[in-house]
């Protein structure tokens, strides 16, 4: 369970949405998706706002992999239990959104895409998803694609952005990956990440804003010994 | 959080864990390179099912002759007795409640497909009922040594996995070693620990039985999904 707001969540999954902003499709290099790509991260990655980001010693000490990067994405809960869900039905089925920071074991990540893994070590680090402050119920946002998206790193911007430039919109990405799964109250899904990602540092202040849900601030520390 | 009954027992998964080409012979028919430290990769819980319950045959892979490949793999699996992080592989069987069959259903072209143009392994892993647990959960002092279980598939009859778990590449201490580096394990999460060669397709009709030496024999029918 986890609370975000004045709300408890019990999702059961967290399904993340990869290149669906065309200036980060440009940055990584990745190939302009036909379909949604979708990858999950583990619930253990779940942190609340003002909670830390641990950078884990792993990382930090290896050459290889010392490279974790911020992401910040408009997520959404899923309302209730539904599988094949049409285009036009979406937003039936959706309780609300929220600010989601997609953190990530860049160098990780690119060996293991390179050597055709899956993405799973990355990704799902404990508190590699820091989710909120608050979820901003469905019927209180009027139009979700078009909303300000803004990261910043010990207080200067670095993604900036807007909703509208979602390559895939929210009817699709549901309508899409209720084709393959069931979906179940709680769920998480997010929705990609625009153009600007780059490092976090141990010390650093994350503030993650979305227009009209507020700011999700996390600070970073390195793993414990 | 979902609820999960095996046999007697009622565990509440976060996560399902699986490892990739863990048995030299798998790895040598999906051209796979050897891996030097183990690949994971996640189910999500609603690829469950247990019991009477069928393995459900999507529609979207069965109607589309570039995906309508669906293939078993009968794998060893844990379950997750206490929360760990950085457990070392002289403790790592302290943390296990006990053993149960897995079945690792597999989209098996969509997974070549997604694999060589990069994409994650995902879908093609995480159909609904995709992920079959039974008969029961096998209590870990119970199982004197999982390194040396037969395992082995039959369809319809006609036994296609044949192995035992001694041919494991990484075994377990290693994998929940390696695992708890990066993520921490809750009580129920489910770790399998990769099939052996001899995975095949399966077809709408067909009846899977999977057995493993000491813990039993799980049987499953495979059905078309209903149209919508």
């Amino acid at each position: 369970m986890i609370r975000i707001g004045d709300l408890s969540l019990n999702p059961t999954k967290i399904i993340c949405l990869g290149t669906n902003y065309m200036d980060h499709v440009e940055e990584t290099g990745l190939e302009i998706p036909k379909e949604p790509l979708i990858f999950p991260k583990t619930l253990n990655c779940l942190i609340i706002n003002n909670q830390p980001i641990i950078y884990p010693k792993l990382l930090f000490n290896n050459r290889k992999f010392n490279r974790v990067d911020y992401e910040v994405e408009l997520a959404f809960i899923i309302k209730d239990k539904c599988k094949n869900v049409t285009f036009n039905n979406v937003y039936e089925h959706i309780l609300g959104y929220t600010v989601f920071n997609d953190i990530t074991a860049r160098k990780m990540q690119a060996k293991d895409i390179i050597s055709q893994k899956p993405w799973f070590r990355s990704k799902s680090f404990d508190t590699f998803g820091p989710i909120g402050p608050v979820v901003k119920l469905v019927d209180e946002i009027n139009d979700p694609h078009n909303l300000n998206i803004e990261l910043k790193l010990n207080g200067k911007t670095k993604q900036s952005s807007n909703t509208k430039h979602l390559l895939f919109k929210i009817p699709k990405i549901v309508e899409y990956i209720s084709s393959f799964f069931t979906l179940e109250p709680g769920d998480i899904i997010a929705t990609g990440t625009p153009g600007g990602i780059g490092p976090i540092q141990p010390g650093d202040l994350i503030e993650a804003t979305i227009e009209k849900i507020g700011t999700l601030s996390n600070k970073v520390i390195l793993e414990d010994d | 959080m979902s609820e999960i009954k095996i046999g007697s027992i009622i565990i509440k998964p976060t996560k399902l864990i699986c490892l990739g080409r863990n048995y030299l012979e798998h790895i040598k028919e999906t051209d796979a390179s050897v891996p030097k430290e183990p690949v994971f990769f996640v189910k999500t819980v609603n690829t469950i099912i247990t019991g009477e319950d069928p393995i459900i045959y999507p529609r979207i892979l069965y109607e589309n002759e570039n995906y309508n490949r669906v293939d078993h793999e009968v794998e060893l699996s844990l379950i997750i007795s206490k929360s760990c992080k950085n457990i070392s592989a002289d403790k790592a069987m302290e943390f296990i409640q006990g053993y149960t069959i897995f079945l690792d259903i597999t989209a098996r072209n969509m997974q070549i497909s997604d694999r060589n143009i990069k994409l994650p392994w995902y879908r093609s892993k995480n159909f609904d009922t995709f992920s079959v647990l039974g008969p029961k959960i096998v209590p870990f002092n119970e199982i004197e040594d999982p390194h040396n279980l037969n395992i082995e598939l039959k369809l319809n009859g006609e036994v296609k996995q044949s192995s035992n778990t001694k041919y494991m590449i990484f075994k377990i201490p290693q994998i929940l070693e390696y695992l708890s580096k990066f993520v921490t394990l809750v009580p129920g999460d489910i770790v399998a620990t990769g099939t052996p060669s001899g995975v095949g397709p399966i077809q709408p009709g067909d009846i899977i039985e999977a057995s493993i030496e000491k813990i039993g024999t799980i049987r499953h029918k495979v059905i078309l999904e209903e149209e919508t």
